[in-house]
């Protein structure tokens, strides 16, 4: 009531079957039946991964498609739904109970990244004590700094993986398929850094925009890269879009009602920071044309070459100047913090962000989600009241 | 600088022991002039070696006012391998044993308030929301807590603790040293100990840097020796608890705690646990228990509810109910197994990646199972603490499993370790009624 | 005799308040009432009670109910607050306004813009409902409240900070003997001290403290709130109707 939002970029996860599981827009194809698709046309098998940073580009290599746990979004269903107290965040209890219920079946075996405590336990809970029965595989990606030691411990763990990996693929990870993976994926981050950089001049709304990206987090790469080239054409010479330029980080957006109350409000996303977007696109140009000599020196480059993210840095400073520098380039009036309740990394970042920003004049919203189905009146109050804010002083 | 070393070396040797005797002098002459009804305690005579525990914590905070400008200091995770600071002189301070006693003395929520001011959520952990409010305040139980020249982080108890440091090395700007130790699913991979050992291989130079001196590898062997032995020792202190009464508290357990975490690596520490093991050996010779009357025996799972330790504790102690062991001071005496001098960094590596919270949950219900099969326990309490995430996710599952494998009673009691503002009192004590009398 | 010339609503999750303003955005006419979940029809009644003899005019609506309203503009209450308080005071400061539901701290700019806002988390311990409903236990009417809490020797401590375990807490308290003036009082000073904290950012030195909101009808909400932030709380002239006078302005002809 009240809040008169369309649904039609958002299917709360109501009913047992899982029909979209994140907000990807588009009822048309479930990834349910994708997954199906892929396996009978292509042969591919398919890897189910929880956020947040992996090599995809193993999996990509091994001809093996990785399809993204973000959620579900909506209250955790089945048996499970319980088996993770209330102070655990959304993500984890709801991972748990669709691991559990068999929402996750279509897939051949699940990577857990070694994101944060509530992921760690969620690995161990779904594959030692119930919920997930088939192959299960871990990436404890080094934290801090690219020292020495982290180098070695990240390439030994890249190779452990890519071993397991190959089990379940039943094929080994060639050298030139390594190669065409980086390229194709590096091509990827291209294009999306592109449409991202260009968004004043892109004719679309961010619900339609990060539509477009989330399906990367579930489509083959090559489908994706697809959509992304022929989303270029919405790039126009001029600015078109309208409204109160914002700067955005935070972990995933969803519910997409939070971008689509934004742009109603008269504002739009200038500049990306979410952990689901903006934090994975590497920017890093491959070197030359030539196949690069060792296409492993070049995958561990390209990890750490990553925006600064809180679940393995262990610098603060650079964070927030990599925000900084965002705002610089894009301009935007406000900063939305979109977290996700309970959530450590990004919460212990507040403070630091909401200062730095507080110093250049620019407002800060914090709006802290909990993968809800639909956005609760409360928080469409709060980012209304913001763009109010923010519009103050342009003509009415 | 002398002169601040001179101080700080006399504070900790000297005019330390003195007030902290002074103290406990008072307090005694205090006590005997009070004209006291007499009380009928649930619990056994107090342990007498409390008083130097007391003076030995006393003496390290006191010591801590002088270290600033005297000599280096780390503020360090409690499951940091602190023996690779110690050969190079540095004041450790420990800001989870810190917070553990701004919890105890009810000071969270005020210090916490600061922390929230400055943007900081109640959501995260109340360790850090405590420590971080007293550096925004400079409000501290304990005198004075000298500023950290290095910060030394662990992730082996979890993660939280380096988003916590990192924010602490903005603010103070001061090196951060990491041993991300790889979470063991199963059994540690040899690359993942090899990373650990070569983290602090690396840590070392940063350290010495901050020292302004090199490590003597003779050292670091003495000290990895004192921390073992320290290590073993505080077993031997835990393993009498597996008597019939057993001779003290799980409670009293968490106070005692405080060296092997704080001094572990010194003589001190070591000399105290000998004592209270001395102490222990003696009550079990002579019968007497930790409660007056011990009916059932329990075990304690996850951290102490510091605020309302004594007041659970007696509770359950006025109804037979004694916690006899605890899966978070166990953690320490497990510890120095694998700890072996002759082989410092190595062993570290190994020591360190393995302890309770770094392990899956197999092995955590293996250390549930033993602890309650060695101690012979009848029941278990399950702190499901909302401020420590590695520690209370699985706890339901376990608990079933408890049940299911061991026929133990289980209570999972829903609360935090240090900020009372989460804990539902009346509803905690409802529970703890109800499951005690379980036990008819 | 000033005419009419625009109408405002504040539909909020409580209360609906209509009121009618004149040129110099003083209220002319109002209306206040429980909110009725067919929120249309009340809204049309309203309006047209506060309206009078006049025709059409300009419609502002704000709260919780404002989509429902078919207005000229729709703005949130913070804007709403913050015009209908700085219309009230001239002046910038902080507006803590307290609802039935809700409790919001807006920093007013010297124009009369929104510079920052807080609001209260998801939970009722922070709103006007948690004295609703404990009052409710204790069975003291709300309008005997600020009486009741002033006769109190001293506050008893109500420390649950969940609105339905300090509705248990607080009949053990009247179990064990506590007396009920000494419990209003600590009722009041529970909530203001959570109201303060979401304040505290915003109140600095030299600023300006407005109370706005149904709750800041209660005298002993507004000293408990000025002790909670040891700073001068001052409640505006009919505080309930800022909402609503703040969505007036906004529609005002040639309004700035």
């Amino acid at each position: 009531m009240g809040a008169g939002l369309s649904d039609a970029h958002q299917r709360p996860y109501r009913r047992r079957r899982a029909h979209v599981v994140c907000s990807s827009g588009g009822a048309t194809v479930t990834r349910k039946e994708y997954i199906a698709r892929q396996r009978a046309e292509h042969g591919r098998k398919a890897v189910a991964v929880l956020p947040i940073h992996y090599p995809k580009e193993l999996l990509t290599a091994l001809d093996l498609l990785a399809v993204e746990l973000w959620g579900p979004p909506g209250p955790p269903r089945g048996d499970a739904a319980g088996r993770l107290q209330t102070y655990v965040c959304a993500l984890a209890r709801n991972a748990l109970a669709f691991l559990a219920a068999g929402g996750a079946d279509a897939v051949d075996g699940v990577l857990f990244p070694h994101t944060c405590d509530s992921i760690q336990g969620l690995a161990t809970l779904a594959t030692d004590f119930g919920g997930w029965r088939k192959r299960a595989f871990t990436f404890l990606h080094p934290r801090g700094a690219s020292r020495p030691s982290a180098r070695a411990f990240l390439e030994a763990e890249m190779r452990s993986l890519a071993g397991g990996l190959e089990e379940l693929a039943g094929r080994s990870l060639e050298p030139p398929r390594l190669t065409a993976a980086l390229r194709l994926h590096a091509e990827i981050d291209a294009a999306r850094a592109g449409l991202l950089d260009a968004r004043p001049r892109l004719a679309m709304t961010d619900p339609e925009l990060y539509a477009l990206l989330r399906r990367g987090e579930w489509l083959w790469p090559e489908d994706h890269l697809a959509e992304l080239r022929a989303a270029r054409a919405a790039v126009k010479d001029r600015s078109v879009v309208q409204g109160v330029p914002v700067l955005v980080s935070g972990y995933v957006p969803e519910p997409i009602a939070t971008l689509e109350v934004l742009n109603r409000a008269g504002a739009f996303v200038a500049a990306d920071d979410y952990a689901a977007v903006g934090r994975r696109v590497v920017r890093a140009p491959l070197p030359g044309a030539r196949a690069p000599e060792d296409p492993w020196a070049l995958l561990l480059d390209r990890y750490w070459a990553a925006p600064p993210c809180p679940s393995r840095s262990a610098d603060q400073g650079a964070r927030v100047r990599h925000l900084e520098a965002l705002a610089e380039r894009s301009g935007p009036r406000g900063v939305l913090l979109h977290v996700l309740k309970f959530c450590e990394p990004e919460l212990f970042d507040l403070p630091a962000i909401r200062k730095a920003f507080a110093g250049r004049g620019l407002p800060v919203l914090v709006i802290e989600g909990e993968l809800e189905a639909e956005l609760s009146a409360q928080a469409v109050t709060r980012i209304e009241a913001f763009v109010e804010m923010l519009s103050t002083g342009r003509a009415a | 600088m002398i002169l601040r070393r001179a101080r700080y070396e006399a504070a900790g040797r000297v005019v330390g022991p003195l007030l902290a005797s002074l103290d406990a002098w008072r307090r005694r002459s205090r006590s005997r002039s009070r004209a006291r009804a007499p009380r009928t305690s649930p619990f056994g005579p107090p342990l007498e070696s409390v008083r130097k525990l007391k003076e030995l914590m006393s003496v390290h905070y006191f010591q801590g006012r002088y270290a600033e400008g005297a000599v280096p200091v780390a503020w360090v995770t409690s499951g940091f391998p602190v023996e690779i600071l110690r050969p190079l002189g540095f004041h450790a301070v420990y800001p989870e044993n810190h917070a553990a006693i701004c919890g105890v003395q009810r000071l969270v929520p005020a210090l916490s308030d600061a922390a929230e001011a400055e943007g900081y959520s109640r959501d995260l952990c109340s360790y850090a929301r405590t420590d971080l409010g007293s550096v925004i305040t400079g409000r501290t139980p304990v005198g004075r807590l000298p500023r950290p020249d290095l910060l030394a982080c662990c992730t082996n108890i979890c993660q939280t603790v380096l988003y916590w440091y990192r924010a602490l090395a903005e603010r103070f700007r001061v090196p951060l040293v990491l041993v991300d130790t790889p979470y063991v699913y199963g059994e540690a991979r040899p690359h993942h100990v090899r990373y650990v050992k070569d983290q602090l291989e690396e840590l070392v130079q940063v350290a010495e840097r901050v020292a302004g001196r090199r490590a003597e590898p003779e050292a670091l062997v003495e000290v990895t020796r004192i921390a073992k032995e320290g290590s073993d020792l505080w077993a031997e202190c835990l393993a009498q608890g597996m008597h019939r009464p057993a001779p003290w508290t799980a409670i009293d357990g968490f106070f005692h705690m405080a060296p092997i975490v704080s001094l572990r690596g010194t003589e001190a520490c070591n000399a105290y646990y000998r004592l209270l093991r001395d102490e222990l050996k003696e009550r079990v010779r002579r019968g007497i228990g930790g409660l007056r009357d011990e009916r059932h025996r329990l075990l304690w799972d996850n951290l102490p509810i510091w605020f309302a330790v004594r007041q659970l504790s007696t509770l359950l102690a006025e109804r037979g109910f004694n916690f006899v062991c605890a899966s978070y001071t166990n953690a320490w005496a497990e510890a120095g197994s694998r700890i072996d001098p002759s082989d410092p960094i190595g062993s570290a590596a190994a020591a360190y990646t393995h302890v309770i919270l770094n392990q899956d949950l197999p092995n955590r219900l293996g250390i549930l199972r033993r602890l309650a099969r060695d101690y012979g326990v009848d029941g278990a309490i399950l702190h499901s603490d909302r401020s420590c995430k590695p520690y209370s996710i699985g706890q339901i599952d376990l608990k079933d499993r408890l049940v299911s494998e061991l026929g133990v009673r289980v209570l999972l009691l829903e609360a935090d370790h240090s900020d009372p503002r989460a804990y539902a009192t009346e509803q905690g004590e409802n529970r703890l009624a109800a499951f005690m009398e379980g036990f008819a | 005799m000033s005419a009419v010339v625009a109408i405002g609503v504040d539909v909020g999750s409580t209360t609906c308040k209509a009121v009618a303003i004149d040129a110099d955005g003083r209220i002319l006419a109002h209306l206040v009432e429980p909110t009725d979940p067919r929120i249309e029809p009340q809204v049309e009644r309203l309006v047209a009670g506060v309206r009078g003899e006049a025709g059409d005019l300009p419609l502002g609506a704000t709260g919780y109910g404002r989509k429902r309203v078919e207005a000229g503009r729709v703005l949130t209450e913070i804007t709403c607050h913050a015009r209908g308080a700085f219309a009230r005071t001239g002046r910038p400061g902080v507006v803590v306004d307290m609802g039935g539901q809700d409790t919001k701290v807006i920093r007013v700019g010297p124009g009369g813009e929104v510079v920052d806002f807080a609001m209260n988390d998801k939970c009722a311990a922070g709103t006007g409902r948690f004295l609703e409903v404990i009052l409710g236990r204790l069975r003291v009417p709300l309008a005997d409240v600020a009486d009741v809490a002033r006769r109190a020797a001293r506050a008893v401590t109500v420390s649950s900070t969940c609105t339905v375990f300090a509705e248990s807490e607080v009949i053990s308290l009247v179990a064990s003997g506590a007396p009920t003036e000494g419990i209003v009082k600590g009722l009041h000073l529970a909530l203001a001290s959570r109201v303060a904290a979401l304040a505290r950012g915003a109140v600095t030195a030299g600023a300006e403290v407005f109370m706005s909101g149904g709750v800041a009808l209660n005298a002993a909400m507004a000293s408990a709130l000025q002790d909670a932030l040891g700073h001068p709380v001052r409640v505006l002239p009919e505080p309930q109707l800022i909402g609503a006078l703040g969505a007036a302005l906004a529609v005002l002809p040639r309004a700035a």
